[in-house]
C-alpha cells in the first residue's frame, strides 16, 4: 500500500496557506497520494515530516545480504503475506549449527558432512546455505579457532553465534566473508553493533517477543540498518505468531522496526520434530532457519518444501522436457506424446501407471503449457513434436514406429506422420481413457 | 459488494400505510423478500408522511429486529429519531444513513456512531450543494475521515457516498463520482467504504434497470463497496455477482450467482 492521503495529511503543517498551489493541506495531501505533487512543493514541511514520508516510500522489508560471491544469501525484500498474491522472492536460508566444542578431526568430519548436503531435485541444485558456529565452549579463543577452521573449509555463508567477547575475537579474522553476527541483545547491542559496523557485517537483533524486539530494533536502526530480527524463540507457537504479526505489520502498516528479514531457531530436541518445526518457519516468513539436524534424509524433504513454497505461482509448473520410462519398458512398449506442463504430464503418468502396461512418455517442451494451450500457440504441432521426438532418439529404443498423441489434437496426426515418418495413433481425449486404450491395443504387454 | 435493500420506505404506498396503522406485516414480508433477493442490509425509512419520526422509526426498527437477522440502515435526517432508533436497535452493527459534510452534523452524529458502534453513510454534499469535480468530492471525503479519527471511529466505519445524480440531466457527474470512488481508496489504510444511492442514476429515464446495473458494475470496477438499491431486481443482483467474480473478489464457481445471494 502506497502512502495514503491521511498519512500525508498528518505530517503537513495544516496552515492551508496555498503556497503549494493546492487550496488546502487536505487537497495537497490527496494530490501527493495520487502522485501528482511532491512534498518539496510545501515550503513549511518539517524535517521530521520529510523523514517520515521518505521512509514510508521505502520497500516494506529491507534487503539484507550475508556472505560474499557464490555463498551470498539475499534476504528480505518480500511484499506479500500469501504466495498466491504474487510470489515469495528469496528462499529461506537453512543454517546448520556447528559447536566450537568440536575440534580437529571431529570438526573436519562435521564440516565435510555439512558440505555434502547438496542435492539435485527436478534438475535444480538444492543445498544448505549457511553454517552457524556457536560458542558453546564459552571461551573466546576456542571460538575464534573454530570459526577460522570452519571458514577455511565450509562452502557456505557463516553465522557467528556468541556473546560480545566471542564475536570481538572471531569477527575480524573472517570479516571478508561478511558473516552474520548473532546477536545484538538489550545488554550488549552497543558493542556488537559497533563491531558489525566496523566490519561491514549484518547483525541479528535478538529481543524477547514483539514489543521488546521492536524497541531494541528502533534503538539499533538509528545507528545501523543491516539487520535481521530474532524474537527470542521461546516456543514454536509463539515464534510463529511473532513472525506472522511482524511481517503483517511491516507490509500492511509499514511498521519500520519490523521491516527486516527474520531468523528463527528450532526448539525441538528430536531431529524429526525439528524438521517439522522448520517447515512451519519456512512457510511463514523466516529468512533464516537455524537448526541442529544435519542428516541428509531429514533435510531433503525440508529443502523440497522450501523449493515448492518459493516457486512462482504465476509461472506454469513444468517438468523436464524429456522421455520418461514408466514401469519395466521393453522395445514393444507404447510411446505416448504429451506436453511438459506438470499437470498434463502427471495426469498422463498416473494413467499410464494405472494401465499396468509399461510405456514411454515423451514430455514435449511447450514452456509448461497444456495440450490445447500449446496447440493453440503453435508449440504442440507437427513440426516441433517431430523434431523433439527425433532429438530424444526415443524411436531407436523401440521396435515399432507408433506414437500415441492426445485425442484433442487429432487434427495434427496427418501432418505429424508426414513430418516424422512415424505411424501416429490418435489416443483418447482424456488421460483417464489411457488404461482402456492400452488394454485394447496392447493386451499382450499386460504385466 | 454490500446490497442495502431500499424497499422498506414510507414513500412506497404499502409501507406508508403499514406505518400509519402500525401493522408489522408488510415490513416483515419485505424484510424476508429482500433477504431472498440478495440484500445484506435493510434500509429503514419512515418516508415524508410520518407524523413523528421519533415514534415511527423506533417502531419500525423493533418490528424488523424481531423478524430478521440482517443489519438495519437507519435512514433519516432527524437526529433525535436517529438516536431513538439506535437505542431501539440496541446492538452494534447498525448503519446510520446519512450525514452531509458539515461540521455541526459530524459533531452530532459521529459521537452517536461511536457510542452505539454503528457505521455512517457520509454524503459528499454541503450547504453549498453538490460539488461537480472529483477533487472537491474527495476533499469532503477526507474531512469525514479526518473527523472519524478524532471521534475514535475507524476509516472503514464510514460509507462515503460521492452522490450520484440522474444521468439524463447531470450526465457529467457519474464519471466524476467514479473517479471519487477510486481516489477514496487512497485516503487511508484501511480505506473508507463507499456507497451510492443507485436508483438516483436513472431517475425519470427509460430503461431504469439497465442504467442502474450498468452503472453498478462500472462503479464496482472503480472500487464501490455497497449500494442502496432494489435487492429484488434479479438482473441487477446477477450483474453485481458477475462483477464480483470478474474483479476476483469471489472465487468462481458455475453457480456463483446463486452463491452470492446466499451470503
Amino acid at each position: 500500500m502506497a502512502l495514503t492521503g491521511l498519512d500525508i495529511f498528518k505530517q503537513l503543517p495544516k496552515t492551508n496557506c496555498k503556497d503549494c498551489g493546492s487550496p488546502t493541506c487536505l487537497a495537497f495531501a490527496m494530490a501527493m497520494a495520487n502522485g501528482k505533487a511532491s512534498l518539496d512543493m510545501c515550503p513549511h514541511a518539517t524535517e521530521a515530516a520529510k523523514e517520515t514520508l521518505g521512509a514510508a516510500t521505502a520497500p516494506p522489508v529491507r534487503t539484507v545480504k550475508v556472505g560474499v560471491g557464490e555463498q551470498e544469501i539475499v534476504m528480505g525484500d518480500e511484499t506479500v503475506l500469501f504466495r498466491h498474491d504474487k510470489t515469495f522472492y528469496h528462499p529461506t536460508a537453512l543454517a546448520i549449527q556447528i559447536s566450537d566444542t568440536l575440534s580437529g578431526a571431529e570438526l573436519d568430519a562435521k564440516i565435510a558432512k555439512v558440505n555434502a548436503l547438496v542435492m539435485d531435485r527436478v534438475g535444480q541444485k538444492i543445498a544448505i546455505d549457511m553454517v552457524a558456529i556457536t560458542n558453546c565452549s564459552g571461551n573466546a579463543a576456542t571460538f575464534k579457532a573454530a570459526v577460522e577452521a570452519v571458514a577455511a573449509k565450509a562452502n557456505f555463508a557463516l553465522m557467528l553465534v556468541a556473546d560480545a567477547a566471542g564475536l570481538e575475537a572471531a569477527v575480524p579474522a573472517v570479516a571478508a566473508k561478511k558473516p552474520l553476527l548473532h546477536a545484538a541483545t538489550a545488554e550488549n547491542w552497543e558493542k556488537v553493533v559497533e563491531l558489525a559496523k566496523a566490519n561491514n557485517c549484518p547483525v541479528v537483533v535478538k529481543g524477547n517477543g514483539l514489543d521488546d524486539t521492536a524497541a531494541l530494533v528502533e534503538k539499533v536502526a538509528a545507528q545501523y540498518k543491516e539487520l535481521v530480527i530474532d524474537f527470542g524463540n521461546q516456543s514454536q507457537a509463539k515464534t510463529l505468531a511473532e513472525m506472522v504479526n511482524a511481517r503483517r505489520l511491516a507490509i500492511k502498516k509499514k511498521f519500520r522496526p519490523f521491516g527486516y528479514p527474520m531468523l528463527a531457531c528450532t526448539q525441538a530436541t528430536c531431529a524429526r520434530e525439528e524438521i517439522v518445526e522448520a517447515t512451519t518457519y519456512v512457510a511463514k516468513y523466516a529468512s533464516i532457519v537455524c537448526m541442529k539436524a544435519d542428516e541428509q534424509a531429514l533435510l531433503l524433504p525440508l529443502m523440497a518444501w522450501r523449493m515448492n513454497i518459493y516457486t512462482d505461482p504465476q509461472k506454469p509448473m513444468a517438468v523436464d522436457a524429456k522421455v520418461y520410462e514408466i514401469g519395466d519398458v521393453t522395445p514393444d512398449s507404447p510411446v505416448y506424446i504429451c506436453t511438459n506442463f506438470a499437470l498434463t504430464y502427471f495426469a498422463v503418468e498416473g494413467e499410464v501407471v494405472g494401465s499396468k502396461i509399461p510405456g514411454y512418455i515423451v514430455a514435449v517442451d511447450t514452456d509448461g503449457a497444456s495440450v490445447l494451450t500449446a496447440w493453440a500457440a503453435g508449440k504442440f504441432v507437427a513440426e516441433p513434436i517431430a523434431e523433439f521426438v527425433e532429438k530424444m532418439g526415443i524411436m531407436s529404443k523401440v521396435n515399432h514406429k507408433n506414437i500415441v498423441i492426445p485425442g484433442y489434437v487429432a487434427i495434427i496426426s496427418g501432418k505429424l506422420k508426414e513430418k516424422s515418418g512415424l505411424d501416429v495413433i490418435v489416443g483418447p481425449q482424456e488421460a483417464a481413457g489411457i488404461p482402456a486404450f492400452a488394454k485394447a491395443n496392447y493386451p499382450h504387454l499386460m504385466k | 459488494m454490500i446490497i442495502i435493500g431500499e424497499r422498506i420506505n414510507g414513500m412506497f404506498k404499502d409501507i406508508g400505510k403499514a406505518i400509519r396503522e402500525h401493522d408489522p406485516k408488510p415490513l416483515q414480508e419485505w424484510a424476508a423478500k429482500q433477504k431472498e433477493g440478495g440484500a445484506h442490509y435493510l434500509d429503514v425509512n419512515t418516508g415524508p408522511n410520518s407524523e413523528d419520526q421519533t415514534v415511527d422509526l423506533p417502531w419500525m426498527i423493533n418490528v424488523l429486529k424481531e423478524c430478521t437477522d440482517l443489519p438495519l440502515a437507519i435512514d433519516t435526517t432527524d437526529y433525535d429519531a436517529m438516536e431513538a432508533a439506535l437505542i431501539a436497535y440496541g446492538k452494534p452493527g447498525a448503519l446510520i444513513n446519512s450525514i452531509g459534510c458539515e461540521q455541526e452534523k459530524i459533531d452530532r452524529v459521529f459521537p452517536m456512531a461511536a457510542k452505539y458502534q454503528a457505521d455512517v453513510v457520509c454524503l459528499c454534499i454541503n450547504k453549498v450543494g453538490i460539488p461537480k469535480s472529483a477533487e472537491d468530492r474527495v476533499a469532503m471525503a477526507m474531512e469525514f475521515v479526518a473527523n472519524a479519527e478524532a471521534y475514535g471511529l475507524q476509516p472503514d466505519n464510514l460509507f462515503i457516498d460521492p452522490i450520484i445524480l440522474p444521468v439524463n440531466v447531470a450526465q457529467e457527474h457519474a464519471v466524476e463520482a467514479m473517479e471519487t470512488i477510486r481516489q477514496i481508496k487512497m485516503i487511508s489504510n484501511p480505506p473508507p467504504k463507499t456507497t451510492v444511492g443507485l436508483s438516483n442514476v436513472s431517475q425519470k429515464s427509460p430503461h431504469r434497470p439497465l442504467i442502474n446495473r450498468t452503472f453498478a458494475v462500472m462503479a464496482m470496477a472503480a472500487g464501490l463497496d455497497s449500494a442502496i438499491c432494489d435487492a429484488n431486481d434479479d438482473e441487477l443482483v446477477d450483474a453485481i455477482a458477475t462483477a464480483r467474480v470478474i474483479l476476483n473478489k469471489d472465487i468462481y464457481c458455475d453457480s456463483y450467482a446463486k452463491v452470492f445471494r446466499q451470503r
